[in-house]
């Protein structure tokens, strides 16, 4: 069976706020953090809002501890303040962090390419040299963090597109289960960039007003930005720290059907959905709450409830976070992670916003108030993106 | 983990394996290029439209895998730049077109996951899919994550592969980083050059492993080990540490393939290794014929899947002579002298024979 | 400009844009659909945002109207008929 895999600390930044706290505070409240950009620097600001976090990267390096650093991207800095958050949170020692059976797995699918005009110049030669030659590497940050915390262990960065760090999250506990680590910090970052931006656009799939997730007229993604990180301990050493909760079951499948998009018959996120249902060893009823993928695109919410029906006799409560902090592409498989284990640490459910109009065709809509006092044992959580990607996770109250 | 097949487009000709019959190429430039094969009789020109270098490459390699092995669960790519030229067109786009209308398919096909998606595509494999990017780690989280998947005994066989492709534009970017000869020089010069910096390459190897041994398994990756921003000795002391969790110790390996890249810089971890714990060994290395890539130690699994199983090598690619056939070989490679890969292996050639 | 220069220009563009290099201008059928079963090339929903590009940045007419978009995409005839209906020059 294998060990199993808790989660003692979390962190977060996102368009909501730069602590758990404040996110959920928000979620609680129903308070969106998507509105007109400030920091990002591209024309479509004008048209599509987006869940910035409203700091600039200087700020946010402040807040790092690294202001003085050169050479430093956005995403590398929205990387670093959640991952020592988390590390803050479970309490670990340095000793714990610089031992060899500590891994460190993180995600990300602009790395540096946030810089986007210095990437192109640097690229072409034209003018000096940036400070950010090293820092465009999607994998950068993650190795800069293995630096900073003195990691010795195991790593992994994945690029799954919107399935990043939910596999980040997979590969942590399966490492831990194998006995190859007894501690791993997972997790994900990305930050807005001009490139993914007119990404995004060029597939005509960014919505110009505020996305709505299962909504019968949904116009599109929000796309936003963040970081989060969990450590996840084995058994063997957590002893009696605080847990929020078990990484109880994984699934990853692949679509193939179409680079951009899913296919009708939701072949993919069936089968991951199925997979972490089988290897968490529960039944579909079990499932007390989805947090689902939800971006907001025709694609995705039309496929991705076609899969809930398939495996659900009756669909579970689900909504969309994306609502609250717009699609954050690597990051968000991390960021709703930690959102699923405040539902159930917190016994509560948070409004998906903007689903005046819900689909028809299955006859169900997402979560419509914030609710309280709800009995959540069993979370799944659903990331999906380009390239068929379907990764699917499940979180146990313990 | 066993591996049953194996693939690989390098600047040599290892696509058809004539290397090890019409001997290496020696190559001077400053940039070492893949040598591509004609891809009209591999992928049909419907799809051959829309694919990177990255892709292509990839897909030549896995395609005839497709049809040959039946039941692949899934695929797991390591790629740190993806289609990085892809990526930079569509940059250009941005710029040129002001963040205007602009074409969809660069971006598409910039993503490093586009490998294993157009991969699944193909061969409609809707199992277990991963891509990692962790730089010069790529293709060894790539194993390890082959090595959990099989674990979980879900799965027996699938594709997994490692590869990066040069572009201008990554090409400008690192050797502003200062990591490329400034000088010309042949590939045969590389490695005894006492220089700093290296050549660029690209290419990619794909392998179709799987979990149990059979007649067909040409060689086995026994386990895999990193360490990031470490020191020489700490290097060393994770290589016995890695060999002891193997039940295995330094006197058990019989060659060490080595990612020595001819940087004078960061060859020394090489040197240190070879005198504190493999003075006996006969010393493989491989750079010198392929360049200098993230995903590199795809080939030197490729190469080494080829010694297990009975291939004579160049005699370029022999740093110090093996004592005899090997059956156990470490692979080292670090990359940029801060992230140190170990890959462990073991052949199955004269256990088969005998059985 | 003549009906068939057009058409020719238009093709040409078309096996640029869409990276056809397997194609010449005279495979391409002016009246086949580009589109669905039935057409000898099977384009896909992405080919289809590369040709409003297409249509943008040579002749200056943007589609916003995705069903718009398919009924001026649909064969060369019909984009040549859409482009001569609202030649800007």
């Amino acid at each position: 069976m294998g060990k199993r895999v808790f989660i003692t600390g979390i962190g977060i930044i996102s368009a909501l706020g730069d602590s758990v706290q404040a996110n959920r505070e928000n979620l609680v409240r129903g308070k969106t953090g998507i509105k007109k950009a400030k920091v990002l620097q591209t024309r479509y600001t004008e048209i599509f809002p987006f869940g910035e976090v409203p700091y600039s990267t200087e700020e946010l390096k402040n807040q790092a501890g690294i202001a003085d650093v050169k050479g430093i991207s956005r995403t590398e800095a929205l990387a670093l303040i959640a991952a020592k958050q988390s590390i803050a949170d479970a309490g670990l020692t340095d000793g714990q962090v610089a031992s060899f059976d500590m891994a460190l797995l993180s995600a990300s699918t602009v790395g540096g390419m946030s810089l986007t005009d210095q990437l192109h110049d640097d690229a072409s030669m034209i003018g000096p040299p940036s400070d950010y030659l090293a820092s465009y590497n999607v994998g950068e940050h993650a190795s800069n963090l293995i630096k900073r915390f003195g990691i010795k262990g195991l790593s992994a960065t994945f690029n799954t597109a919107c399935s990043s760090s939910a596999n980040a999250i997979m590969m942590g506990a399966k490492l831990i289960k194998s006995g190859r680590c007894t501690r791993a910090i997972v997790g994900g970052a990305d930050a807005l960039a001009k490139y993914t931006v007119n990404g995004f656009n060029s597939l005509q799939i960014l919505s110009p007003e505020h996305c709505k997730p299962f909504d019968k007229n949904r116009s599109g993604l929000t796309l936003g930005e963040g970081a989060a990180y969990l450590i996840l301990e084995s058994e063997e050493v957590v002893g009696n720290k605080k847990i929020y909760g078990e990484v109880k079951g994984y699934g990853n499948a692949n679509d193939a059907f179409h680079a951009s998009s899913i296919s009708d018959d939701a072949i993919g996120i069936i089968a991951s959905i199925s997979g972490a249902l089988t290897s968490a060893d529960l039944p579909p009823e079990s499932i007390d709450y989805i947090n689902a993928h939800g971006t907001g695109t025709m694609n995705n919410d039309i496929t991705e409830q076609t899969g809930m029906n398939a495996i659900f006799k009756k669909i579970p409560q689900f909504q969309s976070t994306k609502t609250y902090t717009g699609h954050t592409l690597a990051a968000a498989g991390a960021i709703e992670a930690v959102f699923s284990l405040l539902t159930m640490q917190n016994n509560e459910l948070y409004t998906s916003l903007n689903c005046n109009d819900p689909i028809e065709e299955f006859n169900v809509s997402p979560i419509k108030s914030y609710k309280k006092d709800q009995k959540i044992n069993n979370v799944l959580s659903n990331s999906f993106g380009f390239g068929g990607n379907c990764s699917s996770l499940i979180f146990s109250k313990v | 983990m066993f591996i049953k097949d194996l693939s690989c487009i390098s600047a040599q000709e290892t696509y058809h394996n004539s290397v090890f019959t019409d001997g290496v190429k020696d190559i001077e430039d400053l940039k070492i290029w893949a040598q591509e094969p004609d891809y009209k009789d591999i992928i049909p020109a419907g799809m051959l439209r829309r694919m990177s270098k990255l892709v292509r490459m990839s897909v030549a390699t896995a395609g005839p895998f497709m049809e040959e092995h039946k039941n692949l669960g899934g695929v797991i790519f390591g790629s740190s730049n993806g289609s990085v030229d892809r990526s930079m067109r569509f940059l250009r786009q941005i710029i040129q077109y002001e963040e205007g209308t602009l074409t969809p398919t660069d971006f598409v096909q910039s993503t490093p996951n586009c490998v294993a998606g157009v991969l699944a595509l193909m061969g409609n494999i809707t199992g277990y899919n991963t891509t990692h990017v962790n730089q010069g780690l790529s293709f060894e989280s790539s194993i390890l994550d082959a090595l959990l998947l099989f674990e979980e005994g879900k799965v027996s066989q699938l594709l997994l592969g490692g590869g990066d492709e040069l572009s201008e534009a990554n090409y400008n970017i690192e050797s502003q980083r200062d990591l490329y000869k400034e000088e010309s020089i042949a590939t045969s010069t590389l490695l005894r050059s006492e220089t700093k910096g290296t050549l660029p390459g690209e290419g990619v190897a794909m392998f179709v492993v799987e979990a149990e041994k059979t007649k067909e398994s040409l060689a086995e990756i026994i386990d895999v080990d990193m360490i990031h921003h470490a020191s020489k000795q700490e290097v060393a002391e994770k290589a016995v540490q890695f060999l002891n969790k193997n039940g295995l110790k330094p006197s058990d390996i019989d060659a060490v393939i080595m990612g020595r890249n001819g940087d004078v810089r960061t060859d020394n971890f090489y040197d240190h290794l070879q005198n504190e714990l493999f003075p006996e060994q006969g010393i493989i290395v491989y750079k010198s014929l392929t360049g200098d890539y993230y995903s590199v130690s795809a080939v030197a699994t490729w190469l080494a899947t080829k010694v297990l199983s009975g291939t004579q090598l160049p005699s370029e690619c022999i740093w110090k002579p093996l004592n005899n056939q090997p059956k156990t070989i470490l692979l080292y490679n670090n990359c940029e002298g801060k992230q140190h890969g170990f890959v462990l292996m073991r052949g199955v050639y004269s256990s088969t024979s005998s059985e | 400009m003549a009906h068939e220069e057009l058409e020719l220009k238009l093709k040409t563009q078309i096996i640029k844009y869409l990276n056809l290099m397997e194609l010449e201008p005279a495979d391409i059928k002016t009246d086949a659909p580009l589109f669905g079963p039935d057409s000898p090339i099977d384009l896909d929903s992405i080919d289809a945002i590369e040709l409003s590009v297409l249509l943008e940045r040579e002749y200056d007419l943007k589609i916003t109207d995705p069903k718009q978009g398919k009924k001026v995409m649909a064969s060369v005839e019909k984009m040549i008929e859409y482009i001569v209906a609202n030649d800007k020059a």
